[in-house]
């Protein structure tokens, strides 16, 4: 069976609108669980299982069956965020994705081929197993679980840029934006038959290198600068860098994983770029009380323009993605692995609350996001749904 | 969002501008030079191919299958218990011993075209001269063990087919008129043609089944004109004769159509679960299957065509035919097959048409695999061609190895000896100048194992012929050449050969040896059954034709269903005589899916 490749989307989202900076000196500190499922994958608007069907035949003796593997993917995510103000301008902040667990239900079903004389009946999915075990190949579990690893690492920079007075007077502001990722993740093991890997194209939740062009026009601003309601829009481009990794030679899977033979001992994976899109709304229903508290310094007037104690964004994103590019000894294998990730896109609809306790002196904000890769169909991308809640921690020193 | 919008189209536009294309499944490449130069290209210009071809057929696929033979084979001979045997370097080990002890059968120019292949290919020499000797070795190597699990199986020993004793009709062909067994065979050997002609409607079968171990009666399965019986349907009575032998009576609850073609599918397993290798499984007989007519088909036994058999269970075998002057729209000679044995869900992912230019200007094309430097088929610009189908025989090279130390096993080994089928396609078209020679060629290679062909040359003449590498030194010298209007043949311009013997019917004597049974082909191989029935399909439909057929006709006559086995489909060649072009569709699975593709001969 090919290894898992997931896909999720938890790009860098402690900010609520898309322009959001932290004044000089203010630190967060954003810590969130994460789960997140994907079961399939889309080929032209069409939903296809993770790992293609595999046809398994008996030298000579025409088709054993076809293996047919519909995995689902299940991962729990501690979700780290530090960000700083270095001025009231820019933020900057580390981002670190910590895989807990992974578990993958692989569900695979066995379609009988055709009749074997020698067994008097076509295989079975045990006869099958058997068959293959007589020659070392252990039968796929049916559940695999990883344990705790680290993913790729994301350094990033905002910067809220200068408002022309027109800006000002309509409450339209515009940020820019740039995320680099460390590769702290890993690859997916070569050997195994269920393996996932944790860098950032196999999770696919962002490129390696993100330059981001943000805008928000806020609505019903009031005196102290809450507004009610905000549209925003992020535009980016995310560059994916090729990445390099080894062939299997069967070492534990011999009928399914020998492939450096062919391939090679190593090839890359030059994943497709992506230009994409957000386009959010936030709703402030209820902005709450402001208390002269430590938060504010005992200052009311300065309470009164912290965030608003209850918010929901709503977003849509749009992600347009480049082929990517297998670069192996044998292009017909690239081609079976690109043929899954030609030009495509995925849609992604997050719907965010997030309550703040700043306002009434507790330097809190609680969220709950849930997202959905899969309502909306796309090509040649994997979606994923997610379900995040997550507690920021703010601090300015004065 | 105007902006939006645009930017979005914009991607899309630039996302889509150049769509992904599927490397070719097919290659035709052109080789010039002396052998060696030409191997070299070959390897260069395939390396990637040959790589994947060597890995995902042989190292994933053949040699972990015949890995799971060591233990019965070290049983017998301890020599493959050695530890040169062992850490899976079984199947490996076993057919590179055959590949070297082929190789001094090979010509040196063909030799040489194999290194230069390594070289380029980046193989070892070993492996390329493995990847061209693999087919016959394996195929010898799997008639032994197929005989041996045969031999643990029950056979049908008789076969009576009742009321036809007193219908004044000389119901089984043997030239008598209700005589006292008509009908009633007993041994049961199973038959080219229909086993009986013109039986009663309401007839009942009655068969006999025999295994040492005892016939499971749950087992019986018998299939006739597309109604399924088992032992639980009371059309089926099953009675022990003896611990050994099993009567089953078939008493069809409705009568059979009249002045029908009508096959009767037996099967049956034995008592005894076999555990290793897995997966677990009691020994079956292999499907035999009986034809017959009712009453008012007036057909003798050999003009029955074999219906078409619709249980799931059988996949067509290759097969191969030619036609020319009357029957063809040019008056030319065409000779077309579908080929099929092994695909493995590779093999068509690698397949290669090859133009050889040799030094002197000479030119051949055969059609393969990435390599492999020679084919099943081919043709050279002398206007010669051959195509080539598999005939299952235990007269193979690696039996005779092993007969000469029958006495003494424990120093035998599994040996092939001679001249793998897709080298000696080479030779032939190098050197045979016209049909004669070519048969000539056929006749004098020591092949490895049993081959069906046909030739044929510019002038329209056809020949086909049966061989095998006559281990048992019986009449014929292992050559049995197949002449145009005999037993082959619709009229006198047309050929067609299955992967059986019609003409080598004794290819192999019977006898026991060692406590090993040795049979003729017809009792024990896979394809017989189902080379029958496609051979009598093949005629059907080229009587049926009603005229002249062109290459339209035979291409999509090679596409019929009958002729194609979904999962072993390999390659369908039409040798085009008259313009000394080949066309091949291959690919894909089956081959016919692909379109045909012309290539011509001559550069």
């Amino acid at each position: 069976m090919k290894r898992l490749l997931p896909v999720l989307l938890c790009s860098w989202s402690a900010l609520a609108a898309e322009t959001t900076v932290l004044p000089k000196g203010g630190w967060m500190l954003d810590a969130a669980y994460m789960f997140s499922w994907i079961d399939k994958q889309w080929a032209n608007y069409e939903s296809l299982p993770l790992v293609e069907e595999i046809r398994r035949y008996e030298p000579g003796q025409g088709l054993q069956g076809i293996l047919r593997p519909r995995p689902k993917a299940e991962f729990d995510f501690l979700m780290l965020q530090l960000m700083y103000g270095v001025t009231d301008r820019l933020t900057v902040g580390a981002y670190v994705p910590i895989v807990l667990r992974t578990r993958i239900s692989t569900n695979i079903e066995w379609q009988p081929g055709d009749y074997q004389s020698t067994l008097g009946r076509p295989y079975s999915l045990q006869d099958f197993w058997g068959w293959a075990g007589s020659m070392g190949q252990q039968p796929v579990p049916d559940h695999w679980t990883g344990g705790v690893k680290l993913a790729d690492i994301v350094l990033a920079g905002r910067f809220l840029l200068p408002e022309f007075e027109w800006m000002k007077k309509h409450h339209f502001r515009w940020a820019t934006q740039l995320q680099v990722v460390l590769p702290t993740g890993t690859n997916a093991d070569p050997e195994e038959a269920v393996s996932v890997g944790t860098n950032m194209w196999e999770l696919h939740s962002a490129g390696d290198v993100e330059v981001h062009l943000s805008a928000d026009k806020q609505f019903l601003v009031d005196d102290k600068g809450i507004y009610r309601f905000n549209v925003g829009l992020d535009l980016f481009y995310a560059f994916m860098r090729p990445r390099e990794y080894k062939g299997g030679h069967g070492l534990k899977n011999p009928l399914l994983n020998n492939t450096a033979p062919y391939v090679g001992e190593t090839y890359w994976v030059d994943g497709g770029d992506w230009l994409a899109g957000t386009l959010s709304v936030d709703v402030v229903p209820w902005i709450g009380p402001a208390l002269p508290t430590f938060v504010s310094g005992q200052s009311a007037e300065r309470a009164a323009a912290l965030p608003p104690m209850l918010m929901l964004t709503l977003s849509y994103t749009r992600i347009q993605t480049f082929q990517s590019d297998w670069q192996s000894n044998s292009p017909l294998w690239d081609y079976d692995r690109e043929k899954y990730w030609q030009a495509g896109e995925k849609n992604i609809l997050r719907a965010t609350l997030t309550v703040s306790l700043l306002r009434v002196g507790a330097p809190l904000q609680i969220y709950a996001r849930y997202q959905a890769g899969d309502l909306i169909p796309g090509r040649y991308t994997r979606p994923a749904n997610i379900f995040s809640a997550g507690v920021r921690v703010l601090a300015k020193f004065w | 969002m105007r902006t939006v919008f645009l930017v979005f189209s914009a991607a899309a536009l630039l996302s889509s501008c150049a769509p992904l294309e599927r490397p070719p499944t097919r290659e035709t490449i052109e080789l010039r030079g002396n052998p060696y130069e030409r191997g070299l290209s070959h390897g260069q210009q395939l390396k990637s191919k040959i790589n994947s071809f060597y890995t995902t057929l042989l190292t994933n696929s053949l040699f972990p299958y015949l890995s799971r033979e060591q233990p019965d084979i070290a049983t017998l001979m301890p020599r493959y218990a050695s530890q040169e045997y062992e850490g899976g370097n079984f199947a490996y080990q076993l057919l590179l011993d055959s590949a070297k002890n082929v190789e001094r059968r090979i010509p040196v120019s063909l030799r040489d075209e194999m290194r230069g292949v390594a070289d380029g290919s980046g193989l070892s020499y070993e492996q390329v001269l493995l990847l061209n000797t693999f087919v016959d070795t394996t195929l010898s190597v799997r008639a032994v063990a197929l005989a041996i699990r045969l031999g643990r199986a029950p056979r049908l020993t008789s076969v009576t087919f009742t009321g036809v004793g007193a219908d004044g009709v000389d119901n089984d062909g043997d030239g008598q008129v209700d005589e006292p067994d008509e009908g009633s065979f007993s041994p049961y050997v199973p038959a080219h043609f229909a086993n009986v002609v013109e039986l009663p409607t309401d007839a009942v079968i009655r068969l006999v089944l025999t295994d040492a171990d005892g016939v499971d009666p749950a087992t019986v399965r018998l299939f006739l004109d597309n109604v399924l019986y088992t032992a639980d349907n009371p059309a089926v009575a099953t009675r022990a004769l003896s611990e050994t032998e099993l009567e089953v009576t078939l008493t069809p609850p409705a009568p059979l159509p009249a002045a029908s073609r009508v096959t009767l599918v037996v099967g049956a397993g034995d008592t005894v679960i076999i555990h290793d290798p897995p997966p677990s499984h009691a020994s079956f007989m292999r499907d035999e299957e009986l034809t017959f007519t009712t009453v008012g088909a007036g057909l003798a036994p050999e003009e029955v065509l074999r219906p078409e058999l619709t249980d799931g269970r059988t996949r067509p075998a290759p097969v191969a035919f030619g036609v020319r002057r009357s029957l063809t729209d040019t008056g030319g000679l065409y000779l077309a097959q579908h080929f099929s044995l092994l695909d493995a869900n590779t093999a068509h992912k690698h397949t290669v048409v090859l133009r050889h230019v040799a030094e002197d200007g000479r030119a051949t094309v055969t059609v393969g695999w990435a390599g492999v430097v020679g084919g099943f088929s081919g043709m050279s610009d002398r206007g010669v061609g051959y195509v080539c189908n598999p005939s299952d025989t235990l007269d193979n090279g690696v039996v005779g190895t092993v007969l000469q130390n029958i006495a003494d096993l424990s120093q035998a080994q599994l040996l092939a000896d001679g001249l793998p089928v897709v080298l000696m396609g080479r030779r032939l078209l190098e050197n045979a100048t016209d049909v004669a020679s070519a048969q000539g060629v056929l006749e004098q290679t020591p092949h490895v194992y049993g081959w069906t062909c046909l030739v044929g040359d510019g002038t329209g003449a056809m020949a086909g012929s049966e061989v095998d590498s006559d281990v048992f030194g019986e009449a014929g010298d292992g050559f049995f050449p197949v002449e145009v209007g005999g037993v082959n043949s619709t009229n006198g311009d047309n050929l067609i050969i299955g992967a059986n013997y019609m003409t080598n019917v004794r290819d192999s004597p019977t006898l026991t040896l060692q406590g090993q049974r040795f049979t003729p082909q017809r009792e024990w191989s896979g394809f017989f059954n189902r080379s029958r029935r496609v051979f009598d399909a093949a005629k059907e439909r080229l009587d049926a034709a009603g005229g002249p057929i062109g290459l339209d006709f035979i291409e999509g006559l090679l596409g019929d269903p009958r002729f194609v086995d979904n999962s072993d489909s390999m390659n369908a060649v039409v040798l085009d005589f008259e313009n000394l072009r080949v066309r091949t569709a291959m690919g894909e699975v089956p081959a016919t899916a692909a379109p045909f593709e012309a290539v011509e001969v001559r550069p």
